[in-house]
């Protein structure tokens, strides 16, 4: 109870802001309490079309948005594309449906992370925490680290390419940069789930399939032969080329 | 009624016997027309030779020859042969071998008349052909006498071909009975092949279409039945994963609206709290049921492997076991590695519930460890209960298979349909689960899935 109480007030001291998207009211509605009872400053948007309103609005940005897939008017999964187009803001996707293909869309539109219904604030509380620790600097070393023709700045959680940056979510940068910090050594798939998402062994392993190939297309000259982000046959992945920190 | 051989064994003794009486009937006219024939030609023979012979002995009667009795022996010598020469009663015999009396009765009559007389007879155990002829001009008659050993021993030989021929006749027909039975009976056995396999819960077992008329109405009925019953069942598991999906909603807003009470609830008054907290305990009960009937509905839907991925099945049981609060260090027996193809969250699950399933209803864990099988991998669940009786192994594996609602005992947090779960994502994986006797008392619950080489 304890150190449940001293998270809550950690995080209420950063008074993280939560758009909740979600069409059903009386779900939207007991999600705020809770929500607001784990510390969370939530707004509240009915449609896809508010959501994306009070994004471009830009007066206050939210920390973490919490999409339902399943929205009235423009879905989810347009809504998380339209998100994406304007930058890396981090997404969890609350989803009543658990089929593969589901899942996968919801990933490859851009979602961080998703969560299925019934779910209750702890657990969103409990994913809502493993994305913000990626966001909020990856802790430990400032140095560059050069994976091929990258360069990994942990610092300012970017990724540059002859100068240039390769726009990555958050995400995708910490799945980047704990493959490149292993330098060349493979990272098992459950290390990546638990350094990345903070999954115990049972993480799933679509979360990480779909993040490779994401992170593949942005980084990967030719994404078919991938030669930064290389598979290891039922292990895991490792940078390839001359990873050096 | 039912004969009490089966229709293998009845088939092959009929076309043992049809094949039996044909090649009899062939045999035996094989030997009468052969054997006819032969003594013909061979009494043929001999009457003609007896004929040139007695002209001879004619000539040397007419001359009244002294030499008669020479000739006589010659003669007999050179045909192999007792002759004999009846004159006036009296026996006149070339060579020893026979004695006349011996020879039957009516024959000697018949020669004694002096008529052309033929005979077979067996003398000494030798076959003989006697053949008597009138001496032309002299009241004496011409015997002789002639052994058919050869043609004897070509009957006896003819005998055991067509003996031997007939048997292996039969034979032939016994295999080639048993070759037809099972060539009809092939798209019999194909039939109980995929009934089994429907009864065994493969509802999509189809029988071949076949345009063999005898065969195409049964296959058809068979077809359509088992379709109609695969409709149906998906109809109600489709049902059941509708019902559990509409639920999701208002148990989210439930389970929130409840986190928030449950919080506040030190500043309720005491009966409150406690209406609260039996709130919570079935809301808790109530989530964990949708969960389960949706995971549930899912696995039926969800055929796609691609979620499958190769996996140490060791490591993953130690990882179950270390969030388990029931298995402890001591029970852990983890000393092969085989590696599955598996999903590994529903592994995982299947696992976990095998566990609770110990803790609820096995009185405890007792070992769970991780074998090699023949070409399978093998977890097994050992617990402390009383086992499983014999007729509720399969039962248990069956959803909402528990006791009576008064039965269970509602802080544990089961809801009926665990093991269902454990069938239903270990048959995902093409494996088998099933639950038998530990030896020394308790259950021991297997889950076998097939072993890959990574």
């Amino acid at each position: 109870m304890g150190t449940r109480a001293a998270k809550v007030l950690y995080y209420a001291e950063m008074t993280t802001t939560l758009l909740l998207v979600e069409d059903d009211t009386r779900i939207r509605s007991a999600l705020r309490l809770a929500l607001a009872d784990e510390g969370y400053r939530v707004t509240e948007a009915a449609t896809g079309e508010q959501a994306l309103e009070l994004i471009a609005d830009g007066t206050s940005l939210p920390d973490v948005v919490l999409l339902d897939l399943m929205l009235p008017g423009i879905d989810g999964l347009e809504v998380c594309s339209r998100i994406r187009e304007h930058g890396d803001l981090p997404i969890i996707m609350v989803t009543a449906r658990t089929q593969s293909h589901e899942v996968i869309a919801g990933l490859e539109a851009g979602a961080d992370d998703y969560v299925t219904k019934p779910v209750d604030a702890g657990e969103l509380a409990a994913r809502i925490r493993a994305l913000l620790r990626r966001v909020r600097g990856s802790g430990g070393q400032d140095l560059a680290i050069e994976v091929g023709d990258l360069t990994v700045l942990p610092g300012e959680s970017r990724v540059l390419r002859a100068g240039a940056e390769v726009p990555l979510t958050k995400t995708e940068f910490r799945l980047l940069y704990t493959l490149a910090v292993a330098d060349g050594a493979v990272v098992t798939r459950e290390q990546l789930l638990e350094r990345v998402w903070d999954y115990d062994y049972f993480g799933d392993t679509r979360l990480l399939d779909v993040h490779i190939r994401r992170l593949r297309r942005k980084v990967e000259r030719d994404p078919g032969q991938p030669e930064l982000v290389v598979t290891v046959r039922g292990v895991g992945y490792r940078v390839g080329g001359s990873a050096r920190p | 009624m039912m004969s009490r051989f089966p229709l293998r064994a009845r088939v092959m003794a009929w076309f043992s016997l049809v094949s039996l009486i044909v090649s009899g009937a062939l045999a035996f006219a094989t030997w009468q027309l052969a054997t006819g024939y032969m003594i013909d030609q061979r009494e043929r023979s001999a009457v003609a030779q007896a004929a040139g012979n007695a002209r001879l002995v004619e000539a040397a009667l007419r001359n009244d020859s002294p030499a008669l009795r020479e000739l006589l022996t010659g003669l007999a010598a050179g045909t192999e042969s007792a002759v004999l020469l009846v004159d006036d009663g009296d026996w006149i015999s070339g060579g020893t071998l026979v004695d006349p009396r011996r020879l039957p009765s009516a024959f000697l009559d018949m020669v004694q008349r002096g008529e052309f007389a033929r005979q077979r007879t067996v003398l000494d155990g030798v076959p003989v052909l006697a053949v008597g002829l009138p001496v032309r001009g002299q009241a004496a008659t011409y015997v002789e006498v002639s052994p058919m050993r050869e043609l004897d021993r070509t009957f006896r030989f003819l005998s055991w071909t067509l003996v031997l021929g007939t048997l292996a006749s039969g034979l032939a027909g016994a295999l080639l009975g048993r070759w037809a039975a099972q060539h009809a009976l092939r798209p019999l056995r194909r039939f109980t092949d995929t009934a089994a396999k429907a009864a065994g819960g493969d509802l999509g077992a189809r029988l071949p279409t076949t345009r063999d008329p005898d065969l195409e109405s049964l296959a058809t009925a068979f077809n359509d039945t088992t379709e109609r019953l695969q409709h149906r069942v998906a109809r109600d598991i489709r049902f059941a994963g509708d019902v559990s999906h509409e639920l999701r909603s208002p148990l989210t807003t439930m389970l929130n609206a409840m986190s928030v009470l449950q919080r506040r609830s030190a500043d309720l008054p005491a009966e409150t709290r406690q209406a609260i907290e039996l709130l919570a305990t079935d809301l808790r009960r109530f989530r964990r049921m949708v969960d389960d009937l949706l995971e549930m509905s899912r696995g039926d839907q969800d055929t796609d492997r691609s979620t499958f991925e190769l996996v140490d099945l060791a490591g993953l049981v130690r990882a179950v076991a270390d969030q388990h609060a029931c298995a402890s260090a001591d029970t852990l027996q983890l000393t092969a590695h085989p590696w599955v193809l598996a999903d590994r969250r529903r592994l995982e699950r299947a696992v976990t519930n095998l566990l609770d399933n110990a803790t609820r209803h096995g009185q405890g864990l007792v070992r769970l460890a991780v074998l090699h099988g023949a070409d399978h991998a093998r977890i097994e669940v050992d617990d402390a209960g009383p086992g499983v009786a014999a007729d509720d192994r399969q039962h248990v594996f069956e959803r909402f298979a528990r006791g009576s609602p008064a039965e269970r005992d509602p802080a544990d947090g089961g809801v009926g349909l665990g093991l269902a779960l454990v069938a239903e994502h270990v048959r995902h994986h093409d494996g088998r689960a099933w639950v038998e006797d530990r030896p020394g008392g308790g259950a021991r619950f297997v889950i076998e899935l097939p072993e890959v080489t990574p």
